[in-house]
C-alpha cells in the first residue's frame, strides 16, 4: 500500500538516483576497493591491506606534500576572503556603470583558462627582467626566481590563487552585502557610527552565513590545489613540484603516482587519505559553526 | 650508383608494402583511432597526416581513420586509462620515456613478429640505435621510432657581433663555447637560459662531457648510470654559468622572448622551436642559426636525443593499425614530412635523400642526433620514478646556487637517486 502510494515520487527521483549511483556511489566505492589493492590499472588488483596506506603515509612525498598544503591552506584561505571582502566593499560602494565595470573586471580571472593565467604569470615573476622583477628593480632590490626560490615560491602561488579566487569570492559575498537591510546601517549613521564600525558590527555579523560558506568552499578548493602549482612548475607526470618539492600538493602526488608511475591502488588509497581529512576538517567547521550559534 | 640502390630500394620498399598490405585491400568496416600530438593535428603538419590517411584508407575500403590531437600528459593519461578500460585508441604516438608504462598497462602491443614479417628493404629504412631503442629484450618490439631530436645550439647572431664574438666560426670546444657567454655577459647581455631548471637541459649540458653509456639506468640493481666524475665536472660548468644565464628555463616563452628581442646569445632545445624563430627572422629581423651543441674535446658534442614513437595497440585492430604505422613511417611519407617541417626523423633512407638531407636543419639534426646521448634509456623496461627527475634538477640547481661543493653535489645525487629508484 504504502509503496503503490510513494511509487510515482520514487519513480521522479529515479533519475536521479541511477546517474547518483553510476557516477558517484560507484565511482568511489570502485575506489575504495582498489585502495586496498596493487593495481595498475590493467592487471587483476591483488588484495595488498593496508600496505597502500603505509606507503603513502611513510612517503617523503606525501609529508611534503601536506607540509605544503597546511602552509599554503593557513594563508590563501583567509588571504582570499579577505581580499574579496574588500572588493566586494569597494565595489558595493559603485552604482551602475562602474559597479558593473568593476565588478566584471574582477571576476574576469575566474574565466580566464588556467594555462593562460600561468602563462601570464610566469612572465610577471620571470627573473631579472619580469615585470615583478623590473618594478622591484625601481627600488633598488635584486631581481628575485619567485618560481625557483624555495624561499618564494609558495607565496608567488598564493598571489595567483588569491589573484583567481578573489573575483570569484567577491561575487557571493557582493550577492550577500545586497542583502544586508539598509535601515540597519541608516540607524547605524544616526546613532553616529563609523564606516568602520558599520562594517565591524553590521556587514560582518550580517554576512556570517555567506562568509562561512566562502570560506567552506575556500576550505575544500584550497585541499584539491592542482592546476595553478602543476603549470606554474611546468610539471608533467616524469616530473612535478618545482624545485624541492615546494610546490607538491598531494592531488599532484597522486596523480604522478597513478599517471606516471601507474601504481593506481596507491592513487585511490591518497584520494581516499585526502577525502577523509576534507570530510574531517569540514565537519569539524560545521560542528564549530553549530555550537557557537547555540552559544 | 648510391642514388639508383637508393631508388631501387625505395620502389622494393613501396612495391613490397604494397603486396603487403594487398591481403588486407579488400572491403572491412573498420574504423581507428589515431592519437598524435597536438602540433601533428594543427596547420600544415594536419593537412599532410590528413594526406596520408586519405591515402592509406583509399587502398584499404572500407576504413576510416580518426586523427585526435593531445598535449604530452593528455596522450599519456589517455593510453593509460584507456588501456583500463579496454578503449585504447588502436595507432598512437608518444614518447620514448613513457613506454615502460604503457608496456607495463598493455597499451603498447608487442609488435616484433609483424615487423619481421615486413620486407627487409622496409626494416633496413630505420635508423639502427633508434629502432633498438623500441626493444627492450630480443624478440620484443614495443615501437616503431617515428619523428625525433637531437638537441642543437640555437645562436643569436646579432648577440654575439654585439660582444664582439665572430659568429661565422661556432664554438668547437666547451671552452670555446664558455669564453664566448662570458663575453656576452660582459657586454651586458644574458648568455644562456639557467640550465639547471629542467631535466632534459641539465642532460644537454651533461653530454658535453658524458655519454649515453653513464647516463640513464641499470634497470637490474635498479642503480642510475650516472658517473660521478663527470656529474661533479658537469655540475662545474653549472656554478661557472650561474652568473651568466637568464633566470628562465629553456622551455620559458620568456626564454624565447629574450632570443628574439637579441638580449639572449644562445638556446640549447630541440628543433621544434625553429618555426619561432624563423617567423621572427622574417618578421622582427632576428639574425640566427643553429649548430651542434659543443663537447669537452673538438668533435665530441653535447645534447640529447629521443624519439618519439608510434604504437600499436593490442585488439582486433591490430593488424590494420599496424599496417596503417608500417606506412606513415615508410620512407616516402617520412621524406614528405621531413621537407614540410625541416624535422628529423628516424627513418634514416628518408633523413639521407637528396631532397631531405641538404635542408639545413635536417642536415644538422642528423648530425647532432648521432652525436647526443639518449635522454632517459634503456626506454620500455621500468616506469622511473617522479623522484628521479625532480632529484636531478634539485642537486644541480642548488650546487649552482652554492649549496654544495660540485663533488658533494655529486655523491649526494647520486645516493638519491639510487635511494629513489630502489624504493
Amino acid at each position: 500500500m504504502t509503496l503503490r502510494r510513494y511509487l510515482p515520487h520514487y519513480l521522479m527521483i529515479a533519475p536521479f538516483m541511477v546517474l547518483f549511483a553510476a557516477f558517484f556511489l560507484y565511482p568511489i566505492l570502485s575506489g575504495l576497493y582498489y585502495s586496498f589493492h596493487d593495481w595498475n590499472g590493467v592487471k587483476t588488483p591483488e588484495f595488498v591491506g593496508l600496505t597502500n596506506y603505509q606507503k603513502i603515509l611513510a612517503s617523503r612525498d606525501f609529508s611534503t606534500a601536506m607540509t605544503n598544503l597546511l602552509w599554503y591552506i593557513s594563508i590563501t584561505v583567509p588571504l582570499g576572503i579577505l581580499v574579496a571582502l574588500g572588493l566586494a566593499l569597494l565595489v558595493d560602494s559603485f552604482t551602475g556603470r562602474w559597479a558593473n565595470f568593476f565588478r566584471n573586471a574582477y571576476f574576469l580571472p575566474v574565466v580566464l583558462p588556467a594555462f593562460l593565467a600561468a602563462t601570464i604569470w610566469r612572465w610577471i615573476y620571470a627573473p631579472n627582467f619580469g615585470l615583478l622583477n623590473m618594478i622591484l628593480g625601481w627600488f633598488g632590490v635584486p631581481s628575485v626566481n619567485f618560481l625557483n626560490d624555495t624561499d618564494t615560491m609558495l607565496y608567488a602561488l598564493i598571489a595567483v590563487d588569491v589573484w583567481v579566487s578573489a573575483g570569484f569570492n567577491m561575487v557571493i559575498l557582493l550577492a550577500g552585502l545586497k542583502n544586508i537591510p539598509g535601515e540597519l546601517y541608516e540607524a547605524a549613521r544616526l546613532d553616529g557610527a563609523s564606516k568602520w564600525q558599520q562594517i565591524i558590527h553590521i556587514t560582518i555579523p550580517m554576512l556570517g552565513p555567506v562568509l562561512f560558506f566562502v570560506f567552506t568552499y575556500g576550505f575544500i578548493s584550497a585541499m584539491q590545489v592542482f592546476d595553478k602549482p602543476w603549470l606554474l612548475t611546468g610539471s608533467s607526470f616524469t616530473s612535478y613540484g618545482g624545485r624541492r618539492n615546494a610546490l607538491l600538493f598531494p592531488v599532484m602526488d597522486m596523480m604522478g603516482r597513478g599517471f606516471g608511475e601507474v601504481k593506481f591502488g596507491e592513487a585511490a588509497a591518497y584520494g581516499f587519505l585526502l577525502t577523509i581529512t576534507i570530510v574531517a576538517v569540514t565537519a569539524l567547521m560545521f560542528g564549530l559553526r553549530a555550537w557557537r550559534e547555540r552559544k | 650508383m648510391k642514388r639508383i640502390t637508393r631508388l631501387r630500394a625505395g620502389i622494393a620498399g613501396a612495391a613490397a608494402l604494397i603486396v603487403g598490405t594487398a591481403g588486407m585491400a579488400e572491403a572491412q568496416n573498420v574504423t581507428l583511432e589515431y592519437w598524435v600530438y597536438s602540433d601533428f593535428a594543427q596547420g600544415e603538419a594536419l593537412a599532410l597526416q590528413q594526406e596520408f590517411i586519405k591515402e592509406f584508407t583509399e587502398a584499404h575500403p572500407g576504413v576510416t581513420i580518426n586523427i585526435t590531437g593531445k598535449g604530452d600528459d593528455d596522450l599519456t593519461a589517455g593510453q593509460v586509462a584507456g588501456a583500463a578500460s579496454g578503449n585504447l585508441p588502436d595507432v598512437f604516438m608518444n614518447a620514448q620515456s613513457v613506454g615502460a608504462q604503457l608496456v607495463e598497462v598493455g597499451a603498447l602491443a608487442n609488435i616484433y613478429e609483424k615487423w619481421m614479417a615486413m620486407p627487409q628493404e622496409f626494416r633496413d629504412q630505420f635508423d639502427e640505435d633508434a629502432l633498438a631503442s623500441c626493444m627492450p629484450r630480443p624478440e620484443e618490439l614495443y615501437c616503431i621510432p617515428y619523428t625525433g631530436f637531437g638537441s642543437l645550439l640555437f645562436r643569436n647572431l646579432t648577440v654575439l657581433e654585439q660582444a664582439g664574438i665572430d659568429p661565422s666560426v661556432p664554438p668547437a670546444t666547451w671552452d670555446e663555447w664558455f669564453a664566448q657567454m662570458q663575453k656576452v655577459k660582459d657586454a651586458g647581455l644574458y648568455a644562456i637560459p639557467d640550465e639547471t631548471l629542467v631535466f632534459n637541459s641539465i642532460a644537454e649540458i651533461y653530454a658535453t662531457s658524458g655519454s649515453s653509456e653513464t647516463w640513464g639506468f641499470n634497470w637490474d640493481d635498479r642503480t642510475t648510470r650516472i658517473d660521478p666524475a663527470i656529474m661533479a665536472k658537469v655540475l662545474q660548468k653549472f656554478v661557472d654559468m650561474a652568473p651568466l644565464t637568464s633566470g628562465t628555463s629553456r622551455n620559458d616563452q620568456a626564454t624565447k622572448d629574450l632570443f628574439i628581442s637579441n638580449q639572449l646569445a644562445f638556446h640549447t632545445v630541440g628543433p621544434w622551436v625553429n618555426p619561432t624563430y624563423e617567423e621572427a627572422a622574417k618578421t622582427s629581423g632576428l639574425k640566427y642559426d643553429f649548430v651542434l651543441i659543443p663537447g669537452d674535446e673538438p668533435g665530441k658534442t653535447g645534447g640529447i636525443r629521443s624519439y618519439e614513437i608510434v604504437g600499436v595497440a593490442p585488439g582486433p585492430n591490430m593488424d590494420i593499425a599496424f599496417e596503417f604505422a608500417t606506412y606513415i613511417t615508410e620512407k616516402q611519407q617520412m621524406v614528405r614530412w621531413a621537407k614540410l617541417l625541416s624535422r628529423y626523423n628516424a627513418n634514416a633512407a628518408a633523413m639521407a635523400d637528396p631532397e631531405v638531407s641538404d635542408l639545413p636543419l635536417i642536415k644538422v639534426s642528423v648530425e647532432a642526433a648521432r652525436g647526443a646521448m639518449e635522454v632517459a634509456a634503456p626506454y620500455f623496461i621500468d616506469s622511473v620514478p617522479s623522484c628521479y627527475n625532480s632529484t636531478v634538477i634539485d642537486y644541480a640547481s642548488a650546487t649552482a646556487d652554492g649549496e654544495y661543493t660540485p663533488e658533494e653535489g655529486a655523491q649526494e645525487m647520486i645516493a638519491e637517486l639510487n635511494s629513489c629508484l630502489a624504493e
